[in-house]
């Protein structure tokens, strides 16, 4: 069903779905970006529909609703680890097709990896309805029509801003259908973005051999003199999924505490350090190269259907080095392209 | 829905210690990890890592840990009735059934003698379960040796070879385990053998390169990894090399993949 | 050369004398050092209509014109009305037909009215640099015409952060663009990087905990730089949007005693910035006996007592409750020769109004 909705009563339809669902959205942070009087962009519960930013997009991606970069898993007392137990209110998520997508991966990963099943994730993940914002066409570090990222099916509603203040809708889940009972039928469709002013092709590797020459390429090298391994990349990914876990005791009292869940990105040294000392990828490039592969490679190499990548550009975007993800696949291309060739193949 | 994170309590039945730094827990649990397969290990306030199973036997799990890094540190507080908390077990272990009827050689540097230890064991007290046993173990120094009394014990099953990298003690020769793969006899196999490597990443390196010299095939060279894991169910993403999780298809691998495992 | 000039006169209309017979550089005021690059083809008419054909960017970021004959003087400033106008005037809304807050109609075509207040100086801010914390020539605009024109002398130099790279501590009243910092600790992944950069950078405040994961911080000796937001890669640390400022008093460099500044104010509003400096004309007159002379804020500082200064120019001001003030200033000068101030008591200065038929020195 499509609807029209006012400003007014856009807010009215928010106030009452609030009672009901929380509702995250790309929200402005004015003054909390990086460098003084930038805006940060990133999700928050929002009560009023101006609050939601449609037209740029947000600096950090929706999995942070669905996979906070911290989140308590156990809380323990004495001897005993009682596992934490979230909410239950489900959540309305306004992403665009790249987020919605994203969530396939992280799911893959999540809910799926070696059989296990994560708790924490999915139990999270079931509470969330996606309202899907019309994307306006991105910007120019996106690549979702290159990924296959670009369209989805996975909502509850859809809505395209009427540029005066309302909304267009359209409203799938039948548990959203009420809400809009006063708001005049519309014809809308969401429309998706069909192309980037960048495109991308991710590396044919086609076997282990060519997969350990690449690995050894000097190409990852440039990014030992750029790259200043501070994770920014992996934060603002919309698919990133690596975290670490801690305990962490309360105040002083050493007999109560909890576990923590918090993010992780293979970009920043030590992530691979073991209680030993031992570590692994020790330089920039080849942390570079870690990440880069999983993207564009190894998740698709374990997981078969698409790409770890869904082509948001956020890395490019918030690499505070100017180290553009698309220029890097293109050199790895030239990297491969130049193995292969040195193969015969 | 099950929590696949969640650790379960185990009390602690004796603790021995190996080393100058290496010390063996012993904890009561009715789980059967397969030879060579670990279990992710936590106290409360301080942490979880993944630790090999070292032996075990009915009722119980032996773990033997070094005495490093933060959650390593406080166990070693520990005493015989407290609580150590436990999950698994995780990975792939040994292929037994592929080494049933076979030579079998085994190379460890260091604590690498702990994931083989429950298979060892079991070696040497199924007599005919392996057609023969040759161990090669080496240790950093005296101080660093681990396990002692049944190193002694294997001198009769097993043909061994034990080295310290630096030093001399009675029974003992010194160098890398490198240096003595060449004395393995490898010729009197009849080419029905197994070789299994286990120690700090340089050195299963180079075994497993000086193994291919002495003209062994790689599909018959087995190693086991170590990784950082923070959940050991492939969702934390540190152990993950490639499109290989060390958590779940390792951290036992054949050669012919561990050589493509390049981190 | 025969000549007849009031080169005093000529110094208060901003034309300095120069080693060249008869001729003299104008000095025009940018505030911030930052305008339109339109006027640059004002500065090179001047230049090559009357002056030498060059130009210098000044130390205090004025442009500086020389090699201008004494006789040109007249059609220079008639030619710098629409500067003056556009710049002084519209920009930064200064009151031209006033002296120090004193009625003085200003002659539109005689250039300068005044020099005492020096063009305030500024780094480029926030306008461009990733490490500014405000917009610095916004700034010098709002104060300009709190001190411009006057006769009582003052430099201040404005520094978007605490690199200070306008030199806050070398001038009267130095001002630095800071940024108190809020923690997000749930968007922390305790990479610690800005930790490091904090140690690397700043004053080594933030140290990562290592039984929580997360940032230790000593509140009182942060700097309020800003380096930790830029490192941090969660957005865990964010400038609070509320900007402050640290003021750095007394610094200067000379031929007598210079000496850097020390700290006056710290987390002041701008509010508070410009109330204190709208102080500044009263706290100079008051100094010198309503009898402007050519000396420069930090001795006109030296001679009240700092404990006079802060009583004066605080004067009416209301402190936001972040603000902290020096209770006490204790300079460090550079002892060109010992016991400077040691001299026969006929030859001290004074401070404050002094009785009919005395003069201060």
């Amino acid at each position: 069903m499509g609807f029209r909705i006012e400003a007014g009563l856009a807010d009215e339809i928010l106030r009452e779905l609030k009672k009901s669902y929380q509702i995250y959205a790309p929200k402005r942070f004015p003054g909390q970006g990086r460098f003084a009087e930038t805006d940060l962009i990133r999700y928050d519960e929002v009560s009023a529909l101006s609050e939601i930013v449609f037209d740029e997009k947000s600096d950090y991606p929706a999995k942070e609703v669905i996979t906070p970069i911290q989140q308590a898993i156990f809380y323990f007392t004495e001897e005993e680890y009682r596992a934490s137990r979230g909410k239950s209110k489900p959540i309305l998520l306004f992403a665009r097709p790249c987020d919605i997508n994203a969530q396939r991966v992280q799911a893959k990963i999540y809910a799926g990896n070696g059989g296990y099943e994560d708790l924490y994730y999915t139990r999270m993940r079931e509470r969330v309805k996606f309202v899907l914002m019309e994307c306006p066409g991105g910007d120019d570090t996106c690549f979702c029509a290159s990924m296959g990222t670009n369209r989805t099916d996975d909502y509850g509603m859809a809505v395209r801003p009427d540029g005066a203040g309302g909304l267009l809708a359209e409203v799938r889940d039948e548990e959203l259908l009420p809400y809009f009972s006063q708001a005049p039928a519309a014809d809308f469709t969401p429309a998706f973005v069909t192309e980037n002013e960048t495109a991308v092709t991710p590396p044919e590797i086609p076997d282990k051999e060519t997969l350990l020459k690449l690995k050894a390429h000097p190409v990852w090298q440039e990014f030992n003199g750029r790259c200043i391994s501070c994770g920014a990349c992996t934060l603002a990914c919309s698919t990133c999924t690596c975290f670490t876990t801690r305990d962490v005791v309360y105040g002083d009292n050493p007999e109560v505490g909890e576990r923590r869940r918090v993010s992780a990105s293979c970009q920043v040294e030590g992530f691979s350090d073991m209680a030993g000392g031992h570590s692994f990828r020790p330089t920039a490039g080849d942390r570079m190269r870690y990440k880069i592969l999983h993207k564009f490679h190894d998740y698709k190499a374990r997981f078969g259907d698409m790409h770890m990548c869904v082509g948001c550009g956020r890395c490019t975007s918030r690499c505070p080095a100017y180290i553009s993800v698309t220029a890097t696949v293109a050199k790895v291309n030239a990297a491969v392209a130049e193995i292969r060739g040195a193969l015969g193949q | 829905m099950t929590n696949p994170v969640q650790p379960v309590p185990c009390k602690i039945l004796s603790v021995v210690q190996e080393s100058e730094t290496e010390w063996t827990f012993r904890v009561e649990t009715d789980v059967r990890p397969q030879c060579g397969q670990f279990m992710q290990l936590s106290i409360p306030m301080v942490g979880e890592a993944p630790i090999s199973v070292s032996a075990q036997g009915d009722g119980w799990v032996e773990f033997t840990i070094r005495s490093v890094g933060k959650v390593t540190n406080v166990i070693f507080q520990k005493e015989p009735g407290d609580l150590l908390f436990l999950r698994g077990p995780y990975g792939k272990g040994w292929p037994l059934e592929q080494f049933r009827d076979k030579h079998m050689v085994v190379i460890t540097g260091g604590t690498g003698l702990a994931p083989v230890r429950s298979m060892l064991r079991r070696f040497a007290a199924e007599p005919g379960l392996v057609r023969s046993v040759t161990l090669v173990a080496g240790f950093k120094d005296e101080g660093g040796i681990v396990f002692r009394q049944e190193l002694e014990a294997w001198r009769t099953p097993f043909r061994t070879i034990y080295t310290l990298d630096k030093g001399e003690k009675e029974g003992w020769r010194t160098g890398l385990v490198t240096e003595f793969v060449k004395e393995i006899p490898f010729t009197t196999f009849d080419r029905n053998y197994a070789a299994v490597v286990v120690g700090p990443p340089p050195m299963m390196k180079f075994t497993g390169l000086e193994l291919l010299k002495q003209g062994v095939p790689d599909d018959r060279i087995w190693m086991s990894f170590e990784r950082k894991m923070s959940c050991a169910v492939g969702k934390c993403g540190h152990c993950r090399i490639d499109e290989t999780y060390v958590c779940l298809e390792g951290p036992v691998f054949p050669y012919t993949q561990a050589r493509y495992l390049v981190d | 050369m025969n000549h007849d000039i009031n080169i005093k006169k000529l110094r208060l209309n901003c034309f300095r004398q120069s080693k060249e017979d008869g001729k003299f550089m104008l000095q025009m005021r940018v505030p911030g050092g930052f305008v339109e690059a339109k006027y640059l083809s004002m500065i090179r008419h001047i230049s090559e209509t009357w002056g030498d054909g060059n130009f210098h960017f000044g130390t205090r970021q004025t442009f500086d014109i020389c090699g201008i004959p004494y006789e040109n003087i007249p059609a220079v400033n008639a030619y710098l009305k629409d500067y003056i106008e556009e710049v002084d005037e519209q920009l930064c809304q200064v009151n031209m037909d006033q002296v120090a807050g004193v009625p003085a109609e200003w002659d539109r075509r005689g250039g300068y009215p005044t020099i005492g207040a020096r063009n305030i100086s500024a780094c480029i801010g926030d306008y461009h640099c990733i490490c500014g914390n405000i917009n610095t020539f916004a700034l010098a605009r709002r104060l300009e015409k709190l001190i411009f024109p006057s006769h009582y002398h003052i430099k201040i130099n404005i520094s978007g952060c605490p690199n200070d790279c306008n030199k806050a501590h070398l001038c009267d009243f130095g001002i630095i663009g800071c940024a108190k910092i809020d923690y997000h600790p749930e968007r922390c992944i305790g990479c610690g990087l800005c930790a490091k950069m904090c140690e690397h950078g700043a004053t080594r405040v933030l140290s990562l905990n290592e039984k929580n994961g997360k940032i230790d911080k000593d509140p009182c000796c942060c700097v309020g730089c800003g380096e930790c937001v830029k490192a941090c890669p969660a957005g865990a640390w964010t400038r609070n949007p509320k900007q402050f400022y640290k003021v750095i008093l007394g610094g200067r460099t000379g031929r007598q005693t210079p000496r850097t500044g020390k700290m006056f104010l710290n987390w002041a509003t701008e509010d508070v910035i410009a109330g204190v400096l709208g102080n500044w004309q009263k706290f100079s007159a008051w100094v010198m006996d309503y009898k402007p002379e050519y000396l420069h804020g930090g001795h006109l500082i030296d001679r009240a007592g700092y404990k006079k200064f802060k009583e004066i120019i605080l004067e009416g001001v209301e402190l936001n409750p972040e603000c902290l003030v020096a209770e006490d200033i204790f300079w460090h000068e550079t002892e060109y020769r010992s016991n400077f101030n040691v001299k026969p008591l006929s030859a001290h200065h004074t401070a404050g109004p002094q009785p009919e038929g005395t003069h201060a020195h």
